[in-house]
Parts: structure tokens; sequence; C-alpha cells
């Protein structure tokens, strides 16, 4: 380590090569912490974890139970074991005796983006709550029609503060905060909405996935989703050709006889009109059977709400963007864990090794800085698999229940996992080596220091 | 003269020992070389003419996905095979019903001469509209590659033959050659016929198997007595489902100093 530190300086390795490499060894070296505790406040199974954008120093956690609580990851709130660990308690806790708390489990628990003076909670109570966080007082509330399985804020934006709620009606709504009202509903799911997540690089973008097993890409301003995504459409590949793209665009293919494998296949031959499955950005024309039962005028936008290709074969539970924003991962009731990519709004085909996943309840997945790594959480145990060949890296067993959310921190390269047994638990990159580094082993006691 | 008799006897001995050893060794890597294969294709060929025979039912051999998996190390390339494999139109993916996310993969000659047979046992029946099979091998087989068709697209495509009835359609079905789907009514999955009772045997011999290693006190078993045995349920046989489990995950191979043993996986 000494010598890449003189390398960097040397100018030898470039400055964000070093760092990316001292990530990724502290990565690999994850384990259950022996230094950093957090006492679990809570008394039902822990839906949903989110560390502040922040600073990195916050710690929101939602559970079954109704309760929301908060905790400083950084300053424990006393040591134990001759100072070795750290125990963090619970800097607040808001649960069902709380004269505006929720009433039934609390499904998504997140963090105003912009700074912690608020937070945001939705429940099976139908109800999200904006919270203040320093008196813990509910600011705002919407009431869903159904109960709320996901809510979510986009982090880039800054024209507008709306949330995003999933919710069991089929309707994606937006609820603002600056004027305490609806603000639209995004309509095309065919069944209940289980996650929403906005997108890492624009934030009129949202990306929301269904009981359906459908997932939509909406741009809010418009009606109507743009992109529908179908596991059947597939490249061989992280990104498409550029080759091939430009050609697609003079020939028309009559019969799709030939392979080509990144290309929208589009077939319009002279005798027949077909609507395929797929709806791409630049579609005009989605889908007008010439002789079907159904004759009504939609509004263009409106078309893709005909679209019934699906992503899974059965509910999506998780959905995660990564961090620049040009791939998607996906997991499903199906245990299976796909990864799109965006731009072509194709599934790449790599295949993650899940066995099976939990079906019943949204799992929050998490992906490291790079996205080189992505961290699912499959039944008792969190998985991490290589993001471009879908092998399992890692593997970390503690929990004694399923594991339902992770979060990654990327500023100290920490991760936090609740599950249904109560407990949120740190996996940290093992200290010893850091030990090494600064003071030496413990036991050796220097006889020429006085 | 007697040492050099002896030294003889001595090479002799060494060299049946040698040979002994070898064959030993060939064998027990043949076990593992079934195991394991380095390409996709050279994997569905050689399972495909490991495909167990079934008397009572006449079926063509297919392969699960989930076997493919087990054999190829690296799943993600095995997939994107499959895909252009597809796409060449050299083999056909269905999804079947017994459980989450299994495929049968066939290959296409092999699913043209099971239409054949459907479309001959038809005519015995002296069931009318036998034109549909041909417009449903020419049209619809060729272009439509995913597993499962919407049912406007399936009248759209088929229409090109002739003048499509209900009929027809309910001629496709009861031949076993589309099913309806349970969630939407307007779309059908592929199938393969005659499949039925193998399904059965597919689920209820992993089950069998399951429950075999679980009863176990250390839950595992040595592959090769794993191999010998017989099933009750299902048609199949010991292989084909050792390596549909394998593939999906249930099963573990641990290698260990007496050899390969097969062991229940734990998450």
């Amino acid at each position: 380590m000494w010598r890449e530190i003189g390398d960097r300086e040397a100018g030898k390795i470039r400055p964000n090569a070093f760092a990316n490499r001292f990530k990724r060894n502290r990565i690999e070296s994850l384990q259950l912490s022996n230094h950093k505790d957090i006492v679990s406040a809570h008394r039902g199974s822990i839906n949903s974890l989110q560390v502040d954008l922040t600073e990195g120093r916050y710690l929101l956690s939602g559970a079954s139970d109704a309760s929301v609580a908060a905790y400083d990851v950084q300053r424990p709130t006393e040591y134990e074991g001759n100072g070795i660990i750290g125990k963090h308690k619970c800097l607040f806790v808001v649960d069902r005796t709380h004269e505006s708390g929720h009433q039934y489990a609390v499904s998504s628990a997140v963090w105003y983006p912009i700074d912690t003076g608020l937070f945001v909670t939705g429940s099976y109570d139908y109800h999200i709550n904006v919270w203040d966080t320093n008196t813990t007082q509910v600011v705002t509330n919407f009431k869903m029609p159904g109960k709320v399985y996901k809510t979510a804020m986009s982090s880039l934006a800054t024209s507008h503060m709306l949330i995003a709620a999933g919710t069991e009606d089929v309707q994606v709504r937006l609820c603002d905060i600056a004027s305490g009202a609806l603000a639209h509903t995004l309509s095309g799911h065919r069944d209940g909405v289980m996650t929403v997540e906005w997108s890492s690089s624009s934030e009129w973008v949202l990306v929301t996935g269904g009981c359906d097993g459908a997932i939509r890409f909406w741009d809010i301003r418009r009606a109507g989703c743009f992109l529908v995504l179908d596991q059947s459409q597939s490249q061989l590949g992280r990104r498409p050709p550029i080759l091939d793209r430009s050609a697609t665009n003079k020939v028309s293919s009559s019969k799709s006889s030939s392979p080509s494998p990144n290309l929208p296949v589009k077939a319009r031959a002279a005798q027949r009109k077909l609507s395929n499955g797929s709806s791409m950005k630049q579609s005009p024309i989605a889908k007008i059977p010439a002789k079907g039962p159904l004759r009504q005028r939609l509004h263009p936008g409106m078309l893709s709400a005909q679209d019934r290709a699906t992503a899974h074969y059965g509910a999506v539970t998780g959905l995660k963007v990564t961090e620049d924003g040009m791939h998607l991962l996906s997991a499903g009731s199906d245990s299976r864990l796909r990864l799109w990519d965006v731009e072509s709004g194709r599934n790449t085909l790599v295949n993650f090794e899940t066995v099976r996943l939990q079906t019943s309840k949204p799992m929050q997945l998490a992906t490291s800085q790079n996205s080189a790594l992505v961290f699912v959480p499959c039944m008792t145990t969190v998985k991490a698999f290589d993001m471009w060949s879908g092998r399992t890296d890692l593997t970390f067993r503690g929990h004694y229940e399923c594991v339902n959310c992770c979060y990654f921190s990327f500023q100290d390269q920490e991760l936090y996992t609740g599950g249904n047994d109560r407990q949120i638990l740190v996996w940290s990159p093992s200290r010893l080596v850091y030990d090494e580094m600064d003071e030496g082993p413990h036991q050796d006691q220097d006889n020429w220091s006085d | 003269m007697a040492q050099n008799l002896q030294k003889e006897r001595n090479d002799g001995e060494r060299k049946k020992a040698q040979l002994k050893a070898a064959i030993l060794i060939k064998f027990c890597l043949s076990v593992e070389k079934s195991l394991t294969f380095s390409d996709t294709m050279v994997a569905l060929r050689i399972m495909r003419a490991q495909f167990p025979q079934i008397d009572k039912v006449s079926i063509q051999p297919f392969i699960l996905q989930s076997q493919l998996y087990s054999s190829v190390k690296d799943r993600t390339r095995v997939d994107r095979d499959l895909e252009s494999l597809k796409r060449e139109k050299v083999l056909r993916i269905f999804k079947l019903n017994t459980g989450q996310d299994d495929h049968a993969i066939m290959f296409s000659e092999d699913y043209s001469s099971q239409i054949e047979r459907v479309k001959k046992r038809s005519q015995e029946k002296k069931l009318g509209n036998l034109e549909v099979f041909e417009w449903f091998k020419t049209h619809v087989i060729d272009f439509k590659l995913e597993p499962s068709i919407e049912h406007h697209e399936l009248w759209t495509l088929l229409s090109l033959g002739g003048k499509v009835k209900d009929e027809h359609i309910s001629l496709l079905i009861n031949a076993g050659l589309l099913t309806r789907q349970l969630i939407d009514p307007n779309m059908y999955w592929f199938t393969i016929p005659n499949i039925g009772s193998i399904l059965k045997g597919i689920s209820q011999g992993r089950k069998e198997v399951l429950s075999l290693l679980n009863r176990r006190r250390y839950k595992e078993m040595m592959l090769a007595s794993l191999e010998k045995k017989h099933l009750r349920l299902s048609s199949l046989d010991m292989r084909f489902h050792l390596r549909d489990l394998i593939g999906s995950g249930h099963l573990k191979i641990v290698q260990t100093p007496t050899g390969l043993v097969v062991q229940v996986s734990k998450d």
C-alpha cells in the first residue's frame, strides 16, 4: 500500500485509479463488523434502510411494527468491550404511539435528498407522511388508495419536489411536497406497483416495476411511458455495437430471417402489418391492429398502455439504476435478476446465480460505486454478484431470517442489511488491515517507545 | 538368469498395475467429464444423445435449461449462446409450467418431427381442418422465436396460409402445440405435444431426489451410489434429474478425497 501511495505521488497511478483500487480492496474484505454494532430499536422486521445522501452519516430505517428510527453510523453512542466495539443506539424512534405515526407496517423510509431536515415514510396504512426530523412531527401527509409499497424522491431534482409512490393501485402517483397535493398520476401498469426508482441521469425519468411483471420508464412531463422493457428483446453484450445500429435505419427487413442481434425488430412486410411487443422511443405508430375488437381513439402517449411486454415471469420486486444511469438491475419473483441496458431497452442476458429470492415483499438492492458489484438479499444471505459476468463474489451470512433490504454506503464502503429477524447488521472491511497500517498489532508492545 | 526372469515379472506386474491405475483414473475422469462440458453446443448435443428412452410416450429429446447451467461453467455465456442459436433457428425454447423459470430446449428438426407426428395422429382420428398444421409450421414457427404469442398475432400469421377459423386454433390447442396463459387470456404459450406426463415426472422426480437426500443424516450422498438408484415416480433417469437440480442450485457437488459427493445446498 505504501508503494501505491508513492506511485500516486510520483504520478505513476492516477488519483482515481488509486482511490478505486483501495476501495475495491476494502470491499473484497467485507465481513460482519467487529467494531460497529447498531442496536435496533424495532420490534418488527426491517423493511427499508437508507443512509442520507448529503453527509452519509444518518441511517434511516422503517420496520413492520410501524416504527421509523434514525441512527448515527459514524459516532457511536457508547463503547463496549474495552472501547473496541461501538454501539450505535437510535437518535429517535417514531412508532404507533406517536400522535401522527403510522398504524401499520412502514414499507419505505427515505430521506429528503437535499438535506436531513425532512424524511418521507410510506406505510401499509395507505398514508405517506413527510416528517420534520428535528421536531419529529408530521409536516404533510398524503392519502393513497392502497397500501404504499415504495416511495422515492429524485436526488437530481432541481425543479421539482415530487415523491413518487408505488401502491397496490395500478396508478403511480406523484405527490408534491411544495403544494401538499397530488401532482399527477401515471397509468399503464395492470397490477400494483411494487417498486419505483428515479433515474440517476435525468430528473424527469421515473422507472417503475409492477406486480404484472412489467418495467416501465416514464417521462413525467409527458403522458404515458416511453419504454416498456421486454425480456425477449435482448442484446448479446453490455452495449449495442455502433455499426449495426446505423445500418437498421436504412434496412426494412421483411421477415427478419436474417439474425441481426442488436436491431429493434420492425417487420413490415408488404402484405401484412404486424404489431410487435416492443415500443421504442421513436415509434410513432405503435399498435393499431387492423381487425381487432377495440377501436378507441387513444392519446398517442397512452398507446403504451396496450403494450403487454413483461420483464419478468412474475412480479418485479426490486429495481436499481446504476450510478451512471446506463444500466438497470431488476429482481423478480421468478427468482431471476436481470441487467438491462437503458439506452436500447434490452436485456443484456447476464445470468446471476440466484437460486431463490423473496417473492412477497419488495426488496432493496444496492450497488457498489462504479457498479462493479451488486448486493442482493437472497433469502437469509446477502450475495454480492459481479455485475457484468453474474458470478457470485461474496456471500454474507449473518441474519437468522430473510433479509429484506441492504444499503451500501459509498463513503465508508460499509454495507447495512436489515431483515425479518429485526436486526440491522453492519458489514465493514476488516479492521485488522487498517490497524496494521496505523498502529501495529495490539499484542506487540514496543520496547523502544517511552 | 533367475534375476532377469524376476525382473521381467516385476516389470509385467508393474505395467499391469499402471494399466489398472490408468483405467481407474479414466473412469473417474469420465464420471466427472460427464458433468462438465466446454461449450454450449457440445453440451446440448451430448445431452440430447443421453436423453432417456421412455416407452409409453413418444417424444423427441429435449434439454432443460437448468441442465445446461450445471454443465457449462459460465452461465452468462450459456444464455448468450442460446440466444444466438435461437436466432439462427437451430433450436427452440419453450417455457414449462413445472416451476419458476423452467425452460425446455429442443432442436428445430426434433420439433418439426414432433409436429408431424401430431399431425399424423390427428389424421388417424379423422379430424378436419388439418391444413392448420402446415400453416403453423411454415408461418408461425419460422417467424415467432419467443416462447409466447399473442392471439391477434397468431391469427394474422395463420391467415397467411388461408382463411382461419376458431376451430383451427382449437385444433392446435387440442393437439398440444399451444396453451392459453393463465394470467392473460389473449396470450398463448408454445408447448411440446405429449409432454404432460413427462412434466409430472420432472416435478415428482425432483421432489423424490431431494427427499432422498434430505432424509439422510448429513443430507449428502456419494455421486456414484446416487447415480445407481432408480426413481419410482419419474420415468426419466437419475442423471437427468441430477443435472437439473445441480443447475438450478438445489444441489451442489463437492470434491472429496473419496470422490464426488452430492449435497443439498443450504441457501
